[in-house]
């Protein structure tokens, strides 16, 4: 009987240059600069909504807690990655599942 | 004097560290958990509240204690409470939530803690007229720990109300984990074993959790600095917290957080002219008569400020974070709620759900209730376009 955590970990970290060239092809950005829970979870469950499956979202975020709560909400809705600048601002990229 | 000055900047320091760290954040815990189940930090504000309730038990039983905070019972609780369980989530931090996001450089949580301020300020004024007719036809009876109230040791006590919640718990995650394996099947009659043995799976499940916790705590000392500056798990933060929280209870009292903020303000109004002691309730409820000053646990909370943000700063999260406009609504309205709410219960998401449930106070049980349904509701509102999971 696996647990709940044994199936969703934390989202894979991307490098610089990963999270460079993922952002060129993101579908949707939603800058959530400035904002603090559960503001971006629910924009990222709304901006999912709007995707095609396959397609991108990304936040930009200076939120700590976002970089774990965003893929958490979106659940099985999309696949995680996330990137830290080591300056406090971070990306999250979600890829829509089908 | 200089002693208790030192615990309470190693208790601040740490409180804020641990904060931090683990992302500690009650409103985290319940609005997640309401909104998409997402148990980690339920799971740590948990293990802290019921490990520290052992440890105050013992350290009650055998005399190493200052003194519990336990107000008088009644509807006030779940009135305050459900006031402030709405205003944290709407300012999107708990009391201590704000404490350590000041301390990471958010200017929105500065604006927070301003207008919790504010609503400490307003409360204060209109205390007399509150008394008579909020506070004496709302409460019931007199507050008391069942630590205190009851002649079995009080080390048995805490370990005994922690091993129920255990219990409790493990029945909830067992349950759900033999729900879902047999739920495939949809078969009833396969059903009704599988409630019997949900506590069992429960147990088993936390077993393999905590011991797969305790294998990875080990693992990150492999890399202490690179694992400092990573996110740590929130149980982590509740050990760190419980160590703090039983070290402060020894040396000074329970851990409250807005208290000692009513009290700040009360300081820093009458620094700048106001004649705070002359307010009944600054004067001799809060200062009990003492005269306006620092108090110990003022600067206990002061310290988690510094202590969130030394811990911010070697992680590489701090940052002078500027809101954006529309959220100032939250930081302003969530403010005074929290401000007011805390006074109006009374109590925090500190002195209530963690401390209050680890003393055992009556009050607090009450208080929790209305928190917790405040944090319901307005979860749902905020969620309303894309709908919660409970």
């Amino acid at each position: 009987m696996p647990s709940i955590d044994d199936v969703t970990n934390t989202p894979d970290e991307l490098t610089d240059d990963d999270a460079e060239a993922l952002l060129e092809e993101a579908d949707l950005v939603q800058d959530m600069t400035g904002e603090v829970c559960p503001y971006p979870q629910v924009e990222a469950k709304k901006g999912l909504q709007e995707l095609e499956a396959g397609e991108l979202l990304v936040q930009e975020t200076d939120h700590v807690p976002c970089t774990e709560n965003v893929p958490r909400a979106v659940g099985d809705d999309a696949e995680a990655q996330v990137w830290r600048s080591g300056d406090a601002t971070y990306r999250i990229y979600l890829r829509k599942r089908a | 004097m200089v002693a208790t000055l030192l615990v309470a900047a190693v208790v601040g320091l740490a409180l804020g560290a641990f904060l931090q760290k683990g992302r500690f954040c009650f409103v985290n815990a319940f609005r997640d958990f309401f909104a998409y189940k997402d148990s980690r930090v339920t799971k740590g504000v948990l293990a802290a509240t019921f490990l520290t309730m052992i440890f105050w038990g013992i350290a009650y039983q055998f005399g190493y204690y200052q003194g519990f905070w336990t107000p008088n019972w009644g509807l006030t609780g779940l009135v305050g409470g459900f006031i402030f369980g709405v205003g944290m989530t709407y300012a999107g931090g708990c009391a201590s939530g704000t404490l350590y996001r000041a301390g990471e450089g958010y200017l929105q949580f500065w604006l927070t803690l301003l207008f919790m301020g504010v609503g400490y300020a307003g409360f204060t004024v209109a205390f007399p007229t509150l008394e008579r007719t909020y506070f004496e036809p709302l409460t019931v009876g007199e507050g008391a720990s069942l630590f205190t109230v009851t002649s079995v040791p009080a080390g048995l006590v805490g370990l005994a109300v922690a091993l129920a919640g255990l219990l409790v718990y493990a029945t909830l995650t067992g349950r759900a984990s033999t729900a879902t394996d047999f739920g495939e099947r949809a078969d009833v009659a396969q059903l009704t074993p599988a409630a019997f043995l949900a506590p069992v799976a429960g147990l088993r499940g936390f077993a393999r959790g905590t011991n797969a916790y305790f294998r990875g705590l080990v693992r990150a000392w492999r890399h202490p600095i690179a694992a400092s500056k990573q996110p740590w798990d929130p149980r982590t933060a509740a050990l760190g917290i419980t160590a703090a929280a039983v070290l402060w209870f020894t040396q000074v009292s329970i851990v409250g957080v807005t208290g000692p903020e009513a009290r700040w303000t009360g300081y820093l109004l009458s620094q700048v002219g106001v004649d705070a002691g002359s307010f009944e309730y600054w004067g001799s409820i809060l200062f009990q008569g003492q005269g306006v000053g620092v108090t110990v646990d003022m600067v206990m909370i002061a310290f988690v400020i510094v202590g969130a943000f030394l811990a911010a700063l070697w992680s590489g999260d701090f940052a002078l974070r500027v809101p954006k406009r529309r959220r100032l609504p939250n930081a302003v309205v969530g403010g005074l709620m929290m401000g007011a709410g805390s006074r109006l219960a009374p109590g925090c998401n500190i002195g209530n759900i963690y401390s209050g449930i680890a003393e055992l106070s009556i009050h607090s049980f009450i208080a929790a209730v209305g928190i917790v349904a405040g944090v319901y509701v307005m979860t749902h509102w905020i969620y309303r376009e894309v709908g919660c999971a409970i």
